[in-house]
């Protein structure tokens, strides 16, 4: 019996999925367990593990292919086994429409209505809660069958629909809705139009490769727009003297593999102390969602790591009751992950404020750019020479913070700055907290 | 029904005659050289001035009306104006006797009763007493508007000044006048002249007025109080029903506890101002039969309220009948019952063309004014000159002039501004205060200490819980219950504020009909916790007085059917009097209604629509212990009007919720929020009252028949609501019932389901179902199931409008076909 591999959703906010690399191909057998295809979300990789045993029979998707949540991937039946009907059938199982039936005799009421596929054209009552689930998980509005009074379609008819499979395209729900779909049509929907090349003369100067942005772009992107154009932010840049900071990675860099520490940096001796002074500016550890403010009750900082996918922000939570050493393999751990592509939804929300280093890029200067909802951000920049008062010259490390007027003073913010400076410029003093 | 009173069938049924003392009729024969011994030159001229100052503000006030113009002044005023140009003598006449402490109230026809208790007051004041009032009065807003048009350095000229002017912005709806514009002309009062509220509500005054001789009474106060009405008023039973309160035996009988308390009368004097007209009606001859409304107060009591007629023209008649009544209640021989018979010249309002009297009739009583007879008898009598008097006029129209146009200047005198400040009136429908004593510095009056009541050692043996430690249910003979709460939360106040008085119908001795007040008896003196007769007019207006003059009330109705027969006490005056006082009255009284069951179609309705609809009332109706006990001590506690809706269903209900019992110290549950009683993630079933618990057993039946989760949430109060709670469950669930006791139409029910589905309509998978009762009388007890919600019925509800039920059999049509036939039969 032929069965639908269905692309995964992994968390409320994933639309859609990018085949990136097929393991097994139309006519392998696989085993449960087996490897079929990895994929991405916006922010993360993944493995598709076979659920079944049997002969890949056909694939609705290549490499690159953007294929949305929980509509199919493959076929997985018995070798030579028909699957017309399920192709025909554009995305049902040969097993749901039996289902469908009992469900029929199950409930009285669905005899005069049937289901909602007959009343092709006609207008389909349904209640809000019910559209709104429909549109956010793509069933098969074909396959629902409509239990509520007046035949109204209501929320447990999806589900009960999505439980037994029947997964459409968002687009397909919402022309359903508008009493448009043609259901012939939903296997070709589903299966996303490569974007065709521009075709230019080679020796054109302003010849370009045109690429669709990629999902973790488009996050970024809309996030780093939103939050520029609906916070009141700005920067302030300060500096502390990392004499003390500076030897004291130097001690670290001579002890640490004999006391079987792993190799501590920079950076998270900067989160370390962040995290230690984060909890006395509620404001500043803090988000801000409709108007209400989320004053966390740990310091989640998130750390923002450069992958070939693009920025990406695991969060160490409870940061401030970690040692350094717990923050050291922490940021490692998370870093590697953010550079596989491991890192779940999960432990990319939730944060309560973020750090950005890019002083070992040499930058002296910058404004971040909030990560929403947050309220603030703090910016790493490099280590200049700075004369001091004393007439020395003292290694000074920029450090630049932005953060939400709407949500936070002046003051406050330029006195969360100097309290962290005050704690860098005494590390050691600080580790004995 | 004190034992102590034995019911002799030997004497009841003595023969005999019930005797009336004749009724003494404008008996005033004073010679002036006699009254030249009482009064001085300056207290004729005075009683002149304030005569004269009435007659200037009535006719400008009319001229206002009918020209729009007064002395060269343009003004539109489209409020109301019933003015009394011809009772002039007889508001004088009154006040001229009353002290500060003495308070009036009247009706809406009550300019001139308000400017000459104000006057009065003003002359007996000294300087510093009058301008200290003028300037704590809003903040002295209304005071330096005219401090700074007037020049004369006399304080009492300019206390005038500000009498007339506060009386005319409020008139003319200014925020400087004395209820900053939200009273008007007919409710306009000033408490610190001993003005108090008037009435728009023809006889409305007189339970009001009743409720602050109370307080006197009760608290041991000085001052007597004063109820003006017109005759028309007589035709109205909460004035009749505030005679017979105020005459009631008891007060002399039984409050006196054999010499412990004062067994003084009620010290109220009842005025009527006949002049001869309700509105069009003529009473004296078309629509009543008493002829003199003194024949007819004389039948209250065997005192006959030593009721009596005076000529209310002759200024100097009615000052000394008023001294007489007024020396009568200062010596415990109150209630007393004056008709001062008078003419309104001018029209009932100036749109009155007076087509029900001739002008053969108005001008026979023009030439016996008032103040032109008094004027010539005083010059003839070699008082004073015509210069003299003509001094004073012209005195009293440049005072006029100028306060008119103080109070018509959008710049000194300006209206609220609802753009700029829309909460100015939101702001103060409730003044949302927590006051533990109405008057911290004395001593509540308990005849025991709390804790030897044997009620309150009763309780002590009781299960606050309703199940034993091995989840058994405790015997109801020893649960602690829904009157258990009631009753610790209303003993505690009574020990914890003086003021705090309670009655009704069967409280004392009896306990209330539903025994929620047994051991009050026991612990509180008569003067704090009596029987009131079967009055609930006087009850409920009564409480509104009560509390206008300072003090705090739980009046109990016993079936909320009653509410009707205190109709306009509940929803014009209870309501109203913080809000038309801009926020100066407070009105912490609570009116307890008890809704029955088994009692019929009279006995068993659920109002809670009726109370919620009117603005400024709070309502709840709680259905445990612990919900009862809280809302009962957040009422007790604030300072604003509630309805306290009470189930006879549930009276002997134990706690089933809160597992640690209900505690035995203060605890509030706020009014406005919602109560999850039971958790589900299916449904939502939002309950109204003591359905509660069939909701509950529809939830049970739901969860073990049909596999269906429901989360049952109990309002407890109804207004005000937060709707929070209810949006977050309906996020939840898509679906909500809202089940109660009342009739289906125009309920609370349908008005939550109409919020609901604005609130939560993207999250709806139906429609907000409601069921109520039927839109029928209730039946008999037997039948009732057929009438209000029961547990099948909701679930029938649930299947028939949310979601269909696979293999549930419906016991009741509730199909949406049945529905509009009903609606087309008017069912």
């Amino acid at each position: 019996m032929a069965n639908f591999v269905l692309m995964p959703r992994q968390g409320q906010s994933v639309e859609s999925c990018i085949v990136t690399t097929w393991h097994k191909k139309v006519g392998d057998t696989v085993s449960v367990g087996d490897i079929l295809f990895s994929y991405e979300t916006d922010k993360s990789a993944f493995d598709e593990p076979s659920q079944f045993d049997g002969v890949i029979l056909h694939s609705f998707a290549n490499e690159g292919d953007i294929v949305d949540c929980l509509t199919p991937v493959c076929i997985i039946g018995a070798a030579g086994e028909d699957i017309s009907a399920l192709l025909n059938a554009g995305g049902a199982s040969e097993e749901a429409a039996p289902a469908a039936e009992e469900v029929k005799e199950e409930a009285p009421k669905a005899e005069a209505v049937a289901t909602v596929s007959e009343s092709n054209g006609e207008r389909v009552f349904i209640s809000p809660r019910a559209k709104k689930l429909a549109l956010q998980t793509g069933v098969d509005m074909t396959k629902v069958v409509p239990t509520g009074p007046h035949g109204r379609i209501i929320e447990r008819d999806i589900n009960k629909a999505l439980d037994e499979g029947f997964i459409a395209t968002t687009d397909a729900v919402e022309a359903f809705l508008a009493g448009t779909l043609v259901i012939e049509e939903k296997a070709e929907e589903a299966a996303p139009v490569a974007a065709a090349p521009v075709m230019v003369p080679a020796d054109d100067f302003r010849a370009y490769d045109e690429e669709p942005m990629s999902n973790v772009r488009k996050v970024i992107a809309k996030a780093m727009h939103s939050s520029l154009s609906e916070m009141a932010q700005l920067t302030l840049n300060s500096s502390f003297n990392a004499t003390a900071l500076l030897e004291y990675r130097n001690k670290l860099k001579a002890g640490a593999e004999a006391l079987g520490l792993g190799k501590i940096t920079i950076n998270d001796m900067i989160l370390y102390a962040v995290a230690r002074v984060l909890p006395n500016y509620p404001e500043i550890n803090a988000n801000l969602v409709d108007n209400k403010f989320r004053k966390f009750k740990h310091a989640n900082v998130g750390m923002a790591v450069d992958t070939d996918r693009g920025l990406l922000v695991p969060v160490i939570f409870g940061a401030e009751k970690l040692t350094l050493a717990e923050i050291s393999a922490k940021t490692k751990e998370a870093a590697g992950k953010a550079r596989e592509g491991k890192l779940t939804p999960d432990e990319m929300s939730g944060g309560s404020f973020t750090v950005s280093n890019l002083g070992s890029m040499g930058v002296e200067s910058f404004t971040p750019v909030i990560n929403p909802p947050q309220t603030a951000i703090l910016g790493v920049c490099c280590t200049t020479n700075k004369l001091g008062a004393d007439g020395k010259v003292y290694p000074a490390m920029g450090l630049s913070l932005t953060f939400d007027h709407r949500a936070v003073d002046g003051a406050p913010a330029a006195k969360f700055l100097k309290e962290l400076c005050t704690a860098l410029e005494n590390f050691d003093l600080l580790l004995a907290k | 029904m004190p034992k102590s009173q034995y019911v002799d069938p030997g004497k009841v049924f003595q023969p005999g005659y019930v005797e009336f003392q004749s009724i003494p009729m404008c008996r005033y024969n004073k010679t002036l050289a006699e009254e030249k011994k009482i009064y001085s030159k300056e207290d004729f001229m005075r009683i002149y001035h304030d005569m004269r100052t009435i007659r200037e503000f009535e006719t400008m006030l009319n001229e206002v009306k009918v020209k729009s113009e007064y002395n060269g002044v343009k003004y539109n005023n489209p409020g109301p104006a019933h003015l009394s140009i011809g009772q002039e003598a007889s508001a004088v006449g009154q006040a001229y006797c009353l002290d500060i402490n003495d308070y009036t109230f009247g009706s809406h026809r009550s300019h001139g009763e308000i400017l000459a208790k104000g006057l009065s007051s003003i002359n007996k004041l000294d300087e510093k007493e009058v301008y200290d009032i003028m300037k704590e009065f809003l903040g002295g807003a209304t005071l330096s508007v005219v401090e700074k048009h007037n020049h004369t350095g006399n304080i009492k000229d300019l206390a005038k000044d500000f009498l007339l002017y506060g009386a005319l912005a409020e008139i003319f709806a200014r925020t400087t006048g004395f209820n900053k514009g939200l009273g008007g002309s007919m409710h306009a009062f000033f408490i610190p002249f001993g003005i108090l509220p008037n009435n728009a509500i023809v006889g409305g005054a007189a339970p009001v007025a009743l409720g602050a001789a109370l307080y006197k009474r009760s608290n041991h106060k000085k001052g007597i109080v004063v109820a003006n009405s017109g005759d028309g008023a007589l035709g109205r039973g909460p004035v009749m029903e505030s005679f017979n309160f105020a005459s009631m035996d008891q007060i002399t009988k039984l409050w006196g506890m054999d010499g412990k308390y004062s067994d003084e009368g009620m010290p109220i004097l009842f005025n009527v101002f006949n002049n001869f007209y309700g509105m069009g009606g003529q009473t004296m001859g078309e629509t009543m039969g008493f002829t003199n409304p003194a024949r007819l107060a004389a039948g209250f009591n065997p005192d006959q309220m030593h009721a009596e007629k005076v000529n209310g023209y002759d200024p100097l008649a009615v000052i000394d009948a008023t001294t007489r009544k007024k020396e009568l209640l200062v010596n415990g021989k109150g209630p007393a019952f004056l008709e001062v018979a008078t003419y309104r010249i001018s029209g009932h309002s100036p749109s009155d063309s007076s087509t029900y009297r001739t002008q053969e009739e108005i001008d026979a009583w023009k030439a016996v004014c008032p103040i032109a007879a008094y004027r010539k008898k005083m010059i003839e009598g070699g008082i004073a000159t015509e210069a003299e008097f003509d001094a004073i006029d012209e005195e009293i129209i440049g005072r006029t002039t100028k306060v008119i146009k103080l109070a018509i200047d959008d710049e000194l005198s300006p209206r609220m501004d609802l753009e700029k400040n829309p909460d100015m009136v939101s702001g103060i429908m409730f003044s949302n205060q927590s006051v533990k004593s109405m008057d911290p510095e004395r001593e509540a009056e308990v005849l025991m200490p709390k804790e030897e009541n044997p009620r309150v050692k009763q309780i002590a043996g009781k299960a606050r819980y309703a199940f034993d430690e091995n989840g058994k249910a405790v015997p109801k003979m020893k649960l602690y219950n829904v009157r258990d709460g009631l009753f610790e939360a209303i003993i505690d106040k009574f020990y914890e504020d003086p003021t705090t008085i309670a009655y009704g119908e069967d409280n004392r001795d009896w306990g209330g009909a539903f025994a929620v007040y047994r051991g009050l008896t026991e612990a509180l003196p008569y003067h704090r916790f009596f029987n009131s007769p079967i009055s609930e007019s006087a009850i409920v207006g009564s409480a509104v007085g009560y509390a206008v003059a300072g003090g705090r009330a739980i009046v109990e109705l016993m079936y909320a059917d009653f509410i009707g027969c205190a109709g306009d006490e509940i929803f014009n005056q209870l309501s109203k009097w913080q809000s038309m006082s801009a926020g100066i009255l407070k009105m912490p009284v609570v009116v307890r209604v008890s809704v029955g069951s088994k009692y019929g179609a009279q006995h068993s309705q659920d109002w809670t629509a009726l109370c919620s609809h009117i603005p400024g009332l709070k309502v709840c109706f709680p259905s445990t212990p612990y919900d009862a006990k809280g809302l009962m001590n957040a009422a007790l506690n604030g300072t604003d009007p509630v309805i306290f809706f009470e189930s006879q269903r549930i009276y002997d209900k134990g706690e089933e919720f809160h597992k640690e019992g209900v505690p035995e110290g203060y605890y509030e549950v706020a009014f406005g929020d919602p109560d999850v009683k039971r958790e589900g993630k299916d449904v939502t079933i939002l309950t109204i009252g003591a359905v509660l618990y069939r909701a509950l057993d529809a939830a049970k039946i739901l969860e073990e028949k049909y596999g269906i989760s429901a989360e049952v949430i109990d309002t407890r109060s109804l207004v005000p609501f937060n709707y929070e709670k209810v949006i977050e469950s309906v996020k939840k669930t898509g679906k909500i019932i809202i089940v109660g006791d009342a009739v289906d139409r125009g309920s609370m029910m349908r008005d939550m389901a109409s919020n609901i589905t604005e609130m939560c309509f993207d999250y709806l998978d139906a429609p907000p179902a409601v069921f109520g009762s039927r839109n029928w009388i209730t039946p008999a007890f037997e039948l009732e199931k057929y009438y209000f919600p029961q547990a099948e019925g909701i679930i029938d509800v649930i299947s028939e409008k949310l979601m269909p039920i696979p293999g549930h059999v419906t016991t009741y049509n509730e199909t949406e076909l049945e529905h509009i036939e009903r609606a087309k039969k008017g069912l």
